[in-house]
């Protein structure tokens, strides 16, 4: 999955639909991210191109609404609510991913092992 | 608890101080800019009568056009409600005669002759027709008052009212009269000419100009009777408005008048002499030399209204020199302020502001004489003229020492009144007057929690918030707005400075009022972005920080739950005390790949990678109160010490980050190590060659703090030592600088904390020639404080065994060490006789439990550095409270340039190596959502 600036990207992508647990005050999906195109994409752990500047779910709470959800450490977040999580900043998607006004968010996400299940099952 | 109070109170008094003077300060311009509007009518105006004699067909016209601005504006509002005949003709001409007065003066100043004189043409041709300027005039006068007043009859009755005759001196009278026609009112016609211009007007004022002309259809009014002094100042200082309504009349009668000349004087005087005496003096100068030579009486300043008309109509001459014109006095002053007639309200409350302008005996005797009660009251009056002048009396009398007026203000619930104005106005200049008489209000501590209680809230949604810029919920597509140094923002924000030091409950409300703590910050970060960060609001924030990070680690709420244990800090050396992580808000435990997001730090800060500092992670960004501690802070407040060049601002950031390095649970821990990582420790370091005494006795105590710390002791100590020792007076003369007491307390304090149980530390204070200085200064110094002080650190010297064979060489002595003061015992908690100043300015956690305000032990009380070592008090503003105001004109204005801080002193080798070398890169962000 690597990604040349402007041209489209194609990818095996799953829909995760998140609904927000109410914790005092905030209300949580249970997950957190990293990365972002103003962090150091060198020191993600989870990307196959260590030149990648999406976001990726880094740590998923347990029992939280994101594991519920389907959500795995690792995934690289595509879109939210239909936003582009591809080209923002950390900060950016972090709030994309908070807005008190949404209770739920939906999540495009992708991950090695959905590409390499849809190749199996393609040739399967 | 006398302790507390002493603690808070100086951070109060910090406020309070620095509000007290600077307020003042701030507050007289203030005052003087509302004072102005009035006055200058009454100069125009006289200018005027005087022209107006000799060139009535030039004055009217150009009264004419400013009328019509005027007007315009205020029709539109009135309108409707004026009554069809009313005469209104008389009102209007008053209005066109003080309007026309003004921007006499001002115009000449300011305005283009052109503009004015195409205006005022026009206007002329429209006014022409008596009948229909009246017309005009009553619609304008729409308001009711005025048809009433309009009879000659009602005028009699006003007068009657009032009780003394001259009451058409007055602004209104003149308006009134017309009919009278044995007054002196202004010919009928000019009165009129105005109104047929006003139609017109709209279109002309419609632009900008609406608001001001708003206003100074009211200004206008009442400034004819008084000085013009005031009226320059405003202009100068903050109003536009004004500047618009002169160019449209006042160039062109100038130029007829053949004003201009004086004008300019008037300018330079009105903003050299703000004293009344002065004002005094100002309104007859006008009067002789520019305008009405003949009229020249001193007394008339008020009068400055009837000598308008006069001027214009033919027996004018004969009604200055009547004798039975006089200024009305206090009581009948008062007395119109509650007069059937707004008009009558806005001038008479617009004399009144002139009148208690640098005059306290004035202000006292309006309080007595129950005007406090009737211009609150006036603040909910409807008219935008009534209530701003209302307002701008309120803050005359406001400032000052006297703080009976100000009880008196609160006494007749002025406080909600004026909140209550704030949240219906939109007009600026009336919120400047609001938030200014608060800010005066402030300063005085019984009403700070009044204030709190009434308008914190609105004050932040009002002022604060949208003026800082901050979103709280922010279009992520949008950039982030910057904040805007309006004066109303900094009224608002030296009020809330005030009321921030008020103690711990003040400090709670304050906290944990709705995005206050969010709209400061992102002020203050705006301000760094654009480098602007030595006005006057930047440092009102920052003080309002600094108050409110005071004795967080305590007050905020949850702060149990990061106390860190007891044994932790003895153990905070190297490595510091691992912290769980807060399990509410983070759930699960870390997975194997989260090496790399472990250390990862939230945007901009939260390092949880230093050495072994693992901050706590949140499911949320931080927001409200949690900001104050957020160790991303500390890359703020050291880019406003690197920035700025306002004494006060710097001493307030130094001081924010003393408090939140002093306290017992795990948030200072991480801003202490956070200092460090963020290469801070240069930056105090060099800001110790402050000329500032202040300054330097607040990075002293933040060092100090900053030295519990291990890490930061042991570079503190090897870097920063020469500059603490150079701060000493030596035997043979004070230090350079001749700190004052408390500061030399605070140098020797923090020596000592840095050598204690630091060998190494203690070795370098030898090297660095320290040992004479401290010898010098536990023998012989004046002040019992600084004695103890020093003695305290040589016998923490003298303690470490493998150093005294180095000392002896030196030709010291264990008598060095061991002086009469200094019978105590070595560690820093123990210490004798002063312990409880010690204590003070100890941040160690056992002090702080020990008494809460733990500072405040007897001894040390107001002088001390802060009830708790680490409250950024300020020591300054006690004293001024107590006694000089003299001392407050140099705090005001902060030295714009410190050359000696700037130019690099600092060593290449300490700011270099200050810096801990194993600081990493900043680690990626890792958020929680």
């Amino acid at each position: 999955m690597s990604y040349v600036p402007g041209q489209p990207v194609t990818a095996v992508v799953q829909r995760v639909e998140i609904h927000k647990l109410r914790q005092g005050e905030n209300l949580i999906l249970g997950f957190s991210i990293g990365g972002g195109i103003d962090q150091d994409p060198a020191q993600n752990p989870f990307s196959e191109d260590k030149t990648d500047k999406g976001i990726y779910v880094t740590r998923v709470s347990e029992g939280g609404p994101a594991e519920v959800a389907g959500l795995q450490i690792g995934d690289k977040i595509m879109q939210v609510n239909g936003w582009d999580m591809t080209m923002v900043t950390h900060d950016q998607a972090r709030k994309r991913l908070t807005k008190r006004s949404e209770e739920v968010v939906r999540l495009l996400v992708t991950r090695q092992g959905l590409q390499k299940a849809v190749q199996q099952s393609m040739l399967a | 608890m006398p302790a507390e109070l002493t603690q808070e109170q100086s951070p109060g008094n910090q406020t309070s101080l620095a509000m007290m003077q600077e307020p003042q300060e701030m507050v007289e311009e203030t005052v003087t800019v509302e004072e102005d509007p009035g006055t200058p009518t009454s100069h125009v105006s006289i200018v005027t009568s005087e022209d107006g004699t000799t060139r009535r067909t030039e004055t009217k016209v150009t009264k004419m056009v400013k009328t019509v601005t005027t007007r315009t504006v205020r029709q539109v509002p009135l309108g409707p409600d004026g009554l069809p005949v009313l005469d209104g003709s008389s009102p209007l001409g008053s209005y066109t005669d003080s309007i026309d007065r003004r921007y006499l003066k001002n115009g000449e100043r300011y305005l283009p002759p052109q503009a004015s004189s195409t205006l005022t043409r026009s206007y002329n041709s429209y006014g022409e027709g008596p009948d229909g300027p009246y017309r005009s005039f009553h619609a304008h006068d729409a308001s009711g008052g005025y048809g009433g007043a309009e009879l000659p009859d009602g005028y009699g009755s006003l007068s009657r009212g009032i009780g003394y005759r001259p009451r058409y001196a007055y602004v209104p009278g003149n308006s009134y009269r017309p009919e009278d026609g044995s007054y002196t009112l202004p010919s009928r016609r000019e009165a009129y000419g105005p109104p047929g211009a006003q139609p017109q007007v709209p279109p002309v004022g419609s632009g900008p100009d609406l608001t001001v002309s708003s206003r100074s259809q009211p200004e206008r009014f009442q400034p004819e009777p008084y000085g013009l002094e005031d009226d320059n100042r405003s202009l100068g200082v903050d109003d536009e408005g004004y500047e618009l309504d002169p160019d449209y009349s006042t160039v062109t009668r100038r130029l007829p008048a053949g004003v201009p000349e004086r004008s300019r004087p008037h300018k330079g005087r009105a903003y050299d002499e703000p004293s009344e005496g002065e004002m005094i003096d100002e309104r007859i100068p006008y009067i002789h030399g520019g305008y009405a030579a003949p009229l020249a009486q001193p007394e008339r300043g008020s009068m400055a209204s009837i000598d308008r008309l006069g001027k214009r109509s033919p027996s004018i001459d004969s009604i200055r020199k009547d004798p039975r014109w006089r200024d009305p006095d206090l009581p009948e002053v008062i007395a119109m302020l509650s007069h059937p007639i707004d008009p009558v309200k806005s001038n008479a409350a617009a004399y009144l502001q002139h009148l208690c302008y640098e005059n306290d005996k004035i202000k006292k005797d309006v309080r007595h004489l129950k005007g406090i009660a009737i211009l609150v009251g006036l603040l909910d009056h409807p008219k935008a003229e009534v209530h701003r002048r209302a307002c701008g009396a309120l803050r005359n009398i406001s400032y000052g020492r006297d703080h009976e007026n100000k009880v008196a203000i609160k006494g007749c619930d002025g406080i909600p009144a004026l909140i209550r104005l704030l949240r219906k106005t939109s007009d600026m200049e009336v919120r400047e007057l609001i938030t200014g008489t608060l800010w005066n209000l402030s300063s005085y501590e019984p009403l700070k929690m009044v204030i709190i209680n009434h308008g914190l809230q609105t004050l932040t949604n009002e002022v604060i918030v949208p003026h800082s810029g901050w979103e709280s919920e922010p279009n992520e597509d949008s950039k982030p707005r910057d904040a805007e140094w309006t004066t109303v923002f900094k009224n608002t924000s030296g009020c809330l400075r005030n009321v921030s030091s008020d103690g711990a409950e003040a400090r709670r409300r304050l906290r944990e009022c709705d995005g206050l703590v969010d709209a400061l910050l992102h002020a203050l970060q705006s301000a760094i972005g654009k480098k602007d960060t030595d006005n006057k609001s930047v440092e009102n924030c920052v003080c309002i920080m600094r108050n409110l990070s005071y004795h967080v680690h305590k007050e905020v709420p949850g702060a149990d739950k990061y106390q860190e244990p007891e044994a932790s800090q003895a153990a905070s050396t190297g490595a510091l005390p691992r912290r769980k992580k807060d399990d509410a808000s983070c759930f699960g435990s870390k997975k194997a790949k989260e090496d790399w997001f472990s250390q990862g730090k939230k945007n901009g800060g939260m390092d949880r990678n230093f050495d072994t500092l693992d901050l706590p992670k949140r499911s949320e960004s931080a927001k409200g109160f949690e900001l104050l501690y957020q160790p991303e802070v500390v890359r703020l407040y050291l880019s406003i010490l690197t920035e700025s060049q306002n004494f006060n601002t710097l001493e307030a950031a130094a001081g924010a980050l003393q408090n939140l390095s002093a306290g017992t649970w795990m948030w200072s821990t991480y801003i202490r190590a956070m200092v460090r990582k963020e290469r801070g420790l240069p930056v105090l370091v060099e800001l110790l060659q402050s000329d500032s005494d202040k300054v330097v006795r607040a990075v002293s105590i933040a060092l100090r703090n900053l030295s519990m710390d291990r890490r930061n002791k042991d570079l503190i100590g090897s870097y920063a030592m020469a500059e603490l020792v150079r701060n000493l007076p030596s035997r043979q003369q004070r230090t350079a600088k001749n700190l004052e007491e408390d500061t030399v307390v605070a140098v020797l304090n923090t020596i000592h904390e840095i050598v204690t149980d630091s060998a190494e530390n203690a070795r370098s204070l030898v090297q660095t020639q320290g040992i004479q200085k401290l010898v010098g200064i536990s023998k012989s110094s004046q002040s019992m404080r600084e004695m103890k002080a020093a003695s305290h650190v040589l016998q923490m010297v003298w303690s470490y065994k493998e150093l005294r064979g180095a000392l002896q060489k030196d030709g010291w002595n264990k008598s060095h060490f061991q002086t009469a003061a200094s019978s105590a015992p070595k560690g820093p908690k123990g210490t004798p006789g002063k312990a409880g100043y010690d204590d003070s300015t100890l941040p160690l956690v056992e002090k702080t439990h020990d008494n809460e305000r733990c500072g405040s032990r007897d001894m040390i009380p107001m002088d001390e550095l802060g009830p708790d070592g680490y409250s950024t008090i300020d020591h300054r503003e006690r004293k001024y409270r107590a006694g000089d105001p003299s001392g407050d004109a140099s705090e005001k204005e902060p030295l714009k340039t410190d050359p000696a801080r700037k130019p690099p002193h600092r060593s290449n080798r300490a700011s270099v190596n200050l810096v801990d070398g194993r600081d990493p890169k900043p680690p990626p962000v890792d958020s929680w959502v």
